[in-house]
């Protein structure tokens, strides 16, 4: 576990800098990130919707990016010009995710892959991280007075 | 010129539509997978496409070897969040005319449309 916790430490920071990315360049308006933290506790760091993405390849696990709706109707309407639906603020949560763990195969190379997004909304039924064997970190972000969580469980496979 | 937008998210298509709004495009289609745009092909048969990668039921790489046996002609760009080198070599080789990294720029989606319609 030590050994992975190390890793991860080292990825953590790809998904920092991919989500600041994320926001700096389809914002202009920066993101900022707390310190991470590892996840001790099975309290969920998750919030009104989520955009998740599954890992594989040279890595195993998840990432994930939580916020609330208005967060992401924010988003939306900043990137579309248009209201958000409920739907649309889901839809974005997806994309987000999916363009925060698309860029870190920069770092992390082709073997590095990712599934297309799963969305939801609150807490599903089954929804359980899997600490036992991934470190989870949780980078807490806050992006024009929006808090939000981008939550990272992985290990080199 | 006739586009066709393909990307699973709804956000990136209407994005792509709006800022290619007062293009001399017209856009006669979206998709939101790759079996989604073969069907469009062939029914709305479009001149150029922005092509996602990672989407369901097929990815773009297939999409753009089963479009490019359909149609060889047809100018295809890639819009992806998968910013590894590999991924855009491999969409060159199958016969992709441009690749664009998300987060899109509107400048940048400009340019590359630009250089797609080979106007300049």
């Amino acid at each position: 576990m030590e050994k992975q916790i190390a890793e991860i430490e080292g990825a953590c920071q790809y998904f920092i800098d991919s989500t600041n990315n994320y926001f700096s360049h389809t914002t202009k308006v920066d993101s900022k990130t707390s310190v991470p933290y590892l996840k001790t506790t099975d309290n969920l760091a998750l919030k009104e919707y989520t955009g998740m993405i599954g890992i594989s390849g040279n890595h195993k696990g998840f990432v994930y990016i939580s916020g609330n709706q208005d967060l992401f109707s924010e988003l939306w309407k900043l990137v579309t010009d248009t209201e958000a639906t409920s739907d649309d603020a889901l839809d974005m949560a997806g994309e987000v995710s999916n363009v925060i763990a698309g860029n870190v195969r920069e770092k992390l190379g082709k073997d590095f892959m990712i599934s297309i997004p799963m969305v939801f909304k609150g807490k599903p039924d089954r929804f359980r991280i899997q600490n036992d064997d991934l470190p989870v970190y949780v980078i807490p972000i806050e992006w024009r007075g929006h808090e939000a969580f981008v939550v990272v469980g992985i290990s080199e496979n | 010129m006739k586009l066709l937008i393909v990307d699973d998210s709804s956000a990136m298509r209407k994005t792509i539509e709006r800022h290619l709004n007062g293009y001399d495009l017209d856009i006669v289609g979206t998709a939101n997978n790759g079996k989604e745009a073969l069907e469009m092909l062939k029914t709305k048969n479009p001149d150029a496409v922005t092509l996602d990668i990672t989407m369901p039921e097929m990815d773009g790489i297939t999409c753009l070897e089963n479009m490019k046996k359909i149609k060889p002609e047809i100018k295809v760009m890639i819009i992806t969040a998968l910013s590894d080198k590999h991924t855009g070599l491999v969409a060159i080789d199958k016969g992709a005319r441009g690749f664009l990294f998300k987060p899109v720029d509107p400048t940048d989606l400009a340019k590359a449309f630009d250089k797609l319609l080979e106007r300049n």
